[in-house]
């Protein structure tokens, strides 16, 4: 799937907080989002995400070539992720729910991808914050997202959660999925990223 | 003392004996209750999710006059719906002075603006990130505002709870434009304020005591579920 974003404004107020006229993001593409705090990198993801409308411009969704036409999803995951007040289980099945689909084996392979397979019955409030992130993950997995745009999905998490978060986004990635990760440091995560998004001073510069 | 202790005790033997009157008044207090909270359920929720997500101009007075409105003495209500229902008012043609629909329509006004009020509080104190989660996992509007539902799902109980108890305990209301008529319209609160009034003690204690079984088993219901809630979230 491609993403497109043309003559993107985005204000608060009488002030622009960035614009763009022209961005793609297509689902073989990993890209690295960064910039100073405050400048709209979360607020850019949730327009991308069909989250949040811009000021004005338009975000468009087109399909390529050969590609299946439900594989449309574009996940977009919170810094802090929110679970819902559910078991493990039921939060993978979110989605599925929400498309009246039932695909236990789908739900059984996401939780196993995520190691979460044996914490399936506990409440995802009770997880730690590496296994959140995981569990974040194995919900947007089960969709088949064209997709995913993480807002700092590191902060917080030790070397060892980081490592296996990034073992996660390659093996997304090897299955077709797009990612756009913000982050402010580089990391394990961002040398995934074959682009590198510099969001500053209300423009948004594409760097090699 | 002795008296009191009689009366108790012959209220509890009533009840226990399965007294048709007295049970029939309960049955009216129950049904005329809970169809006014089924009735207003979902007219209050989607209005207290509107105020708490949607910014349009008026919402600031809206939300002060319903704020008001919960302070409104039932037997206000009562005057008011007697008025509009009463033979010479503008709803006279309609004949439901001293009929249940009468009753239920003053109980909906009475627990309406307490509706709407404790769920713009729940919907209020919940976590953006739950509407925006939903949707980016494909959830339509119409999914996210039920899982909403389902996340403050506590909060609305609470809701519920309270509404229930004020309208299942109200006179004034119920008295002005039900009429106490007896196997029709007298319920728990008219029958033992015409009871009292007659110096008939007991079967007002056995409504009385039906009232705070009642209360009881709502709000011990309620915070078991509310603690089990916290256990569930916290492990504790």
């Amino acid at each position: 799937m491609r993403l497109e974003l043309n003559n993107i404004c985005q204000r608060y107020g009488e002030e622009d907080l960035f614009v763009i006229d022209q961005l793609q993001l297509i689902s073989t593409d990993a890209v690295h989002l960064h910039g100073p705090n405050g400048v709209g990198k979360s607020t850019l993801m949730k327009i991308m995400a069909g989250l949040q409308k811009p000021t004005s411009g338009e975000v468009r969704r087109m399909p390529m070539a050969g590609e299946n036409m439900r594989r449309q999803a574009v996940i977009y995951l919170h810094q802090n992720t929110y679970l819902f007040d559910t078991d493990v289980r039921s939060n993978v099945e979110y989605g599925l729910r929400m498309r009246r689909e039932k695909n236990t084996k789908k739900v059984d392979k996401a939780l196993a991808w995520a190691g979460l397979g044996h914490l399936e019955y506990r409440q995802a409030h009770l997880l730690s914050g590496g296994e959140r992130q995981r569990l974040a993950l194995a919900r947007a997995l089960v969709l088949d997202p064209a997709l995913v745009l993480l807002d700092e999905p590191t902060s917080n998490l030790d070397i060892g959660s980081v490592a296996r978060i990034e073992e996660m986004l390659q093996d997304l990635h090897r299955r077709g999925t797009g990612i756009l990760l913000a982050c402010h440091q580089d990391n394990a995560l961002t040398k995934l990223c074959n682009q590198h998004w510099l969001l500053a001073a209300g423009k948004l510069t594409v760097q090699a | 003392m002795n008296d009191l202790w009689t009366t108790f005790s012959t209220a509890i033997a009533q009840l226990l004996s399965g007294d048709p009157e007295l049970w029939g008044i309960v049955g009216v207090s129950f049904s005329v209750s809970a169809s006014a909270l089924l009735i207003a359920l979902l007219p209050a929720l989607s209005a207290g999710f509107t105020l708490a997500y949607f910014r349009f101009p008026g919402r600031w007075v809206a939300i002060s006059l319903l704020n008001s409105l919960l302070a409104v003495p039932t037997v206000v209500v009562g005057l008011v719906l007697y008025m509009l229902l009463s033979r010479a008012g503008p709803l006279g043609d309609l004949n439901l002075l001293f009929t249940r629909p009468a009753m239920i329509i003053g109980q909906i006004l009475l627990c309406f603006p307490l509706l709407v009020a404790m769920s713009l509080s729940a919907f209020q104190a919940a976590d953006h990130r739950v509407l925006e989660t939903a949707k980016t996992l494909g959830a339509s509007p119409l999914q996210a505002f039920v899982t909403l539902l389902f996340e403050v799902r506590f909060a609305l109980l609470a809701a519920v709870v309270t509404a229930f108890g004020r309208i299942i305990a109200e006179v004034g209301s119920a008295m002005m434009v039900g009429g106490n008529i007896l196997h029709h319209t007298r319920n728990i609160t008219t029958a033992i304020a015409l009871e009292t009034g007659k110096g008939e003690f007991v079967q007002g204690v056995a409504l009385g005591i039906v009232l705070l079984v009642m209360a009881l088993i709502l709000n011990v219901s309620l915070g078991w579920m509310q603690s089990h809630s916290r256990v569930l979230r916290h492990g504790t």
